[in-house]
């Protein structure tokens, strides 16, 4: 345990101290971290809202507002909000997620007031100006080309997801359905956006060469007069249980199979999440890793394997991602991954391999902690997901107390025959 | 408005076996960042090998003198630290391998890292092993256009006879043996053609001590000679790459550019920055903000050892190909006429300098890395040092000038992958003699 302990330690050393936190008047929430190692800083704006808020025929709407939010406002035009940007010296980006939608600015500190008042100024007053629309949705169609309709492992992904989940809304991509992206009105985006951006529907990070003072003077100059309004509706479906094993196949053509083996998991604010998590870790994590070991290396079976679950606000999946090496029918990869997840299952853990999993989740986590973008984004990502920032500082103490006998417990009760999805990409063409 | 960078102080020095040894100890995060170059790297690869010198990089951490793969896998994942081997860089003049650990794992980070440099045991059979997987790798990233791309572009730009135009591919890694990595490894892996940096929490009189003893026990060898760079003798031609289920075309429109020690880079970097560096880049803006053609298009300045090109480089779906590859033609013939205005290149001058802490000062492996260039290269740390007072003084003449020189808009290399079926009637007018090959084939089109 000696290792673990250090570790441990590292966690207490790093600069947890100096986060503060404030929620204005209108319910946006601010998390602020001052770090003056460079004269730059992150701004990240995490909106609840993302695809699982979505209904058929307006799937992918919370992706293509995170487009339109660049393309211009009351105060700053379209393309405004980048030349002035970029003009300042910062850059930015944006995701969205099933549960998600976050803009991230990274600026000079002295583009602060400037961040600002951009970012006020589309919260509030987002134009959508028709001939904006009409362009950006071919940007968005060209998104989709490229990451699923050219893109095998992406292909693969939504079909697999589209037959795990039948009810609950992420069966549909992020990204949205194509009938969806070229049919969704004006009116659609209209009320789309009065029902996801809400301030009090969304959290404020800064990170960086800022100080608390200042940057509370500007969230109350330009951000706490926008009116809070009515949040997204709950979202009430629940995916009902899994009650046989559902297997997709996709076509296509290729030069290798690819695999993936989902499961039905809960959301990340069960205890048995982070629990998956450390699993995950040691069947697939570096080339130690027992699937890596057997799939990789002492067997010439797979090129790739991966298996992670990702932290979300709904049940999710479970997904090991195998490609298949040249000739190797999956079937047989398959039937290597249950005697895997069968050896978990059945199998003592022993100590050193469990601490293992642990050390190597512990030291991504701290990765991550480098740099203030890093930094910015877990802050959010707890604080949005679980709803404490502060856990991007204690998770440690989570991955401590996972035991050998938790990973066998989880690994019984989800990765279960009845409980999973397989879907097989075969390479058009060619036989099985 | 942006002060100045700098980078902070680092220490240099030369063991008697030639082995150079840069150390630049920071607090703040418990944690130590170790990167090793071996000179040569994608220049090293022996005539009809490519890949040999990256294979041999990758095949160190399995099995040493001391330790099996699966050990040493064992043990570095118990350290949850990190192990990188490869090349600097895209088309890297040398190898190199990093690695991250807890400062309290110093020792056994070390002795790991130092394992795999210096004692790789090479066995047959991982040897056997990692090159059927390459050869099934080479497969599989056909069925990625982005990726593949980039592959051909090297084959149709630089051509066959230059260490830049010659990806691995099954070919090239059916002619390797054990021998040919040992052979490699003797010849490069030694004092005389070995950097090592150190960065984060560590004592340096006690790290200097033990990396002075167990790399200055590797024999001294001799530095990589570095060679010239062969003429370009493809430019102006057409690759069109037949991928029939592609619904989109993917492209690239190449010319000559610079090497990293080019006088004009910094004022580049600023021009780069507005034709295709960033999202209200000339490029960009025309194609994806204006028109919706693509998600995204820019423009890449290559800056390694050997001169390099420029790249435009976008995609769009089948029937918009022409009108796309048109528009960033007529994006460059503007560039190339009308240059820049004062406000555009303020604009660009204060983008870049105030991007440069994050990208390259922020963190142990940034500042790793970069000390490695400017070692390698011989930049001097004036790289950083006075980089913001260069972007400074650079005045609109200058670049304007500098856009004549480099953005040319004739004699182009076009590298194009798609449903040639849809589009290859097209393509002609770029090019009436170009030539065309299906991504089935094996290699690169060269």
């Amino acid at each position: 345990m000696r290792c673990f302990y250090a570790l441990l330690l590292l966690a207490a050393l790093l600069p947890a101290q100096n986060v503060q936190t404030a929620t204005l008047a209108n319910g946006m929430k601010v998390i602020i971290q001052e770090d003056h190692n460079i004269p730059n800083v992150a701004l990240y704006f995490f909106y609840k809202i993302g695809s699982r808020n979505e209904r058929p025929g307006i799937t992918g709407i919370s992706h293509f507002f995170e487009h339109m939010m660049f393309n211009g406002a009351k105060k700053y035009g379209p393309k405004q909000f980048d030349n002035e940007m970029e003009k300042a010296g910062g850059n930015n980006n944006a995701w969205t997620s099933e549960d998600l939608t976050v803009y991230t600015d990274w600026f000079p500190s002295s583009a602060l007031e400037l961040m600002f008042d951009m970012e006020g100024d589309r919260i509030r007053d987002l134009s959508l100006d028709p001939k904006m629309v009409a362009s950006e949705r071919g940007v968005v169609y060209s998104e989709r080309r490229t990451s699923v309709d050219n893109n095998n492992f992406g292909i693969l992904y939504e079909q697999m997801h589209a037959a795990a989940f039948t009810a609950h809304p992420y069966h549909w991509p992020v990204l949205g359905w194509p009938s969806d992206i070229e049919a969704w009105t004006q009116q659609d985006l209209k009320d789309y956006f009065a029902i996801g951006y809400a301030p009090n529907n969304c959290t404020m990070v800064v990170v960086g060469d800022v100080t608390v003072a200042r940057v509370m003077e500007l969230a109350k100059k330009y951000i706490e007069p926008i009116p809070r309004h009515d949040p997204p509706p709950p979202v009430r479906t629940k995916e009902p249980e899994q009650l046989g094993e559902r297997r997709v196949t996709v076509k296509k053509a290729a030069q290798l199979p690819i695999q993936m083996v989902a499961y039905h998991v809960p959301e990340a604010r069960n205890p048995d999440a982070i629990v998956l998590d450390v699993a995950a870790t040691l069947l697939s994590r570096g080339q130690s890793s027992r699937l890596y070991k057997r799939m990789v290396d002492e067997e010439p079976l797979a090129l790739s394997v991966s298996g992670n679950a990702g932290d979300s606000l709904d049940p999710t999946l479970m997904i090991f991602t195998i490609q298949p090496r040249n000739g190797v029918d999956p079937a047989r990869t398959e039937k290597v991954l249950y005697e895997e997840l069968e050896r978990l299952q059945n199998t003592e853990i022993s100590p050193r391999e469990l601490q293992k999993a642990k050390n190597q989740l512990l030291t991504a986590h701290y990765s991550q902690l480098k740099t203030i973008a890093g930094r910015a984004s877990l802050l959010g990502h707890y604080e949005s997901i679980f709803g404490d920032y502060a856990k991007t500082f204690t998770i440690d103490k989570d991955y401590e107390a996972v035991t050998a006998a938790d990973i066998q417990r989880v690994a019984k009760k989800y990765f279960t025959e009845k409980n999973r999805t397989v879907a097989t990409l075969i390479p058009e063409g060619k036989s099985k | 408005m942006f002060g100045q960078a700098k980078l902070p102080q680092y220490t240099k020095e030369t063991l008697p076996n030639g082995t150079v040894i840069a150390m630049m100890p920071r607090s703040g995060v418990p944690l130590v960042h170790l990167r090793v170059l071996i000179k040569g790297g994608v220049e090293s690869d022996p005539q009809g090998m490519a890949g040999l010198a990256n294979l041999t990089a990758n095949l160190l951490r399995r099995g040493t003198s001391k330790r099996s793969a699966q050990q040493f896998a064992e043990e570095l994942d118990y350290l949850g630290g990190t192990f990188q081997a490869g090349f600097d860089g895209q088309l890297g003049s040398a190898t190199a391998i990093s690695s991250e650990f807890l400062s309290k794992d110093f020792d056994k980070g070390l002795d790991l890292l130092a394992d795999a440099i210096l004692h790789p045991a090479f066995t047959e059979s991982e040897v056997h092993k990692e090159l059927a997987r390459r050869i099934d790798g080479a497969k599989a990233v056909k069925d990625n256009a982005q990726a593949s791309i980039n592959s051909y572009f090297r084959a149709a730009f630089f051509g066959r006879a230059h260490p830049y135009g010659n990806p691995p591919d099954e070919m090239s890694y059916s002619q390797m043996s054990r021998k040919d990595i040992m052979d490699l490894h003797q010849k490069f892996y030694c004092g005389r053609n070995m950097l090592i940096v150190v960065t984060g929490e560590f004592d340096p009189s006690s790290a200097k001590t033990k990396l002075a003893q167990i790399f200055g026990a590797a024999p001294a060898g001799t530095a990589y000679a570095w060679g010239t760079a062969p003429a370009l003798v493809r430019r102006g031609q057409l690759l069109l790459i037949d991928k029939p289920d592609a619904t989109q075309t993917y492209f690239q429109i190449a010319q000559p550019g610079i090497d990293r020690k080019n006088p004009d880079r910094t004022t580049l970097d600023i021009i780069n920055t507005l034709f295709g560096g960033r999202f209200t880049s000339m490029l960009n803006d025309e194609l994806r903000v204006n028109s919706g053609l693509t998600y995204g298009a820019g423009s890449i300045l290559e800056q390694n050892r050997l001169p390099g090109a420029i790249v435009i480089s976008t995609y769009t779906k089948n029937d918009t190909t022409t009108q796309a590859i048109d528009m960033a033609l007529d994006v460059l013939r503007r560039l190339n006429e009308k240059g820049i205005t004062a406000e555009q290149l303020a604009s660009a001058k204060a983008y870049v300098k105030g991007l440069y802490p994050t990208s390259r000062l922020e963190t142990m492996d940034q500042l790793a890395a970069l000390i490695g260039e400017i070692e390698l290269y011989g930049l001097g740390r004036d790289e950083v040092d006075g980089y913001f007072a260069r972007i400074d003084n650079i005045t609109l003449d200058q670049a304007n000038a500098i856009i004549k020189k480099y953005y040319k808009t004739d004699d182009l290399t076009f590298v194009v992958l798609g449903s040639a079926d849809k589009i290859r009637e097209q393509m002609k007018k770029y090019d009436p003699h170009g030539t065309e090959v299906s991504i089935k084939t094996s290699g690169w089109g060269n």
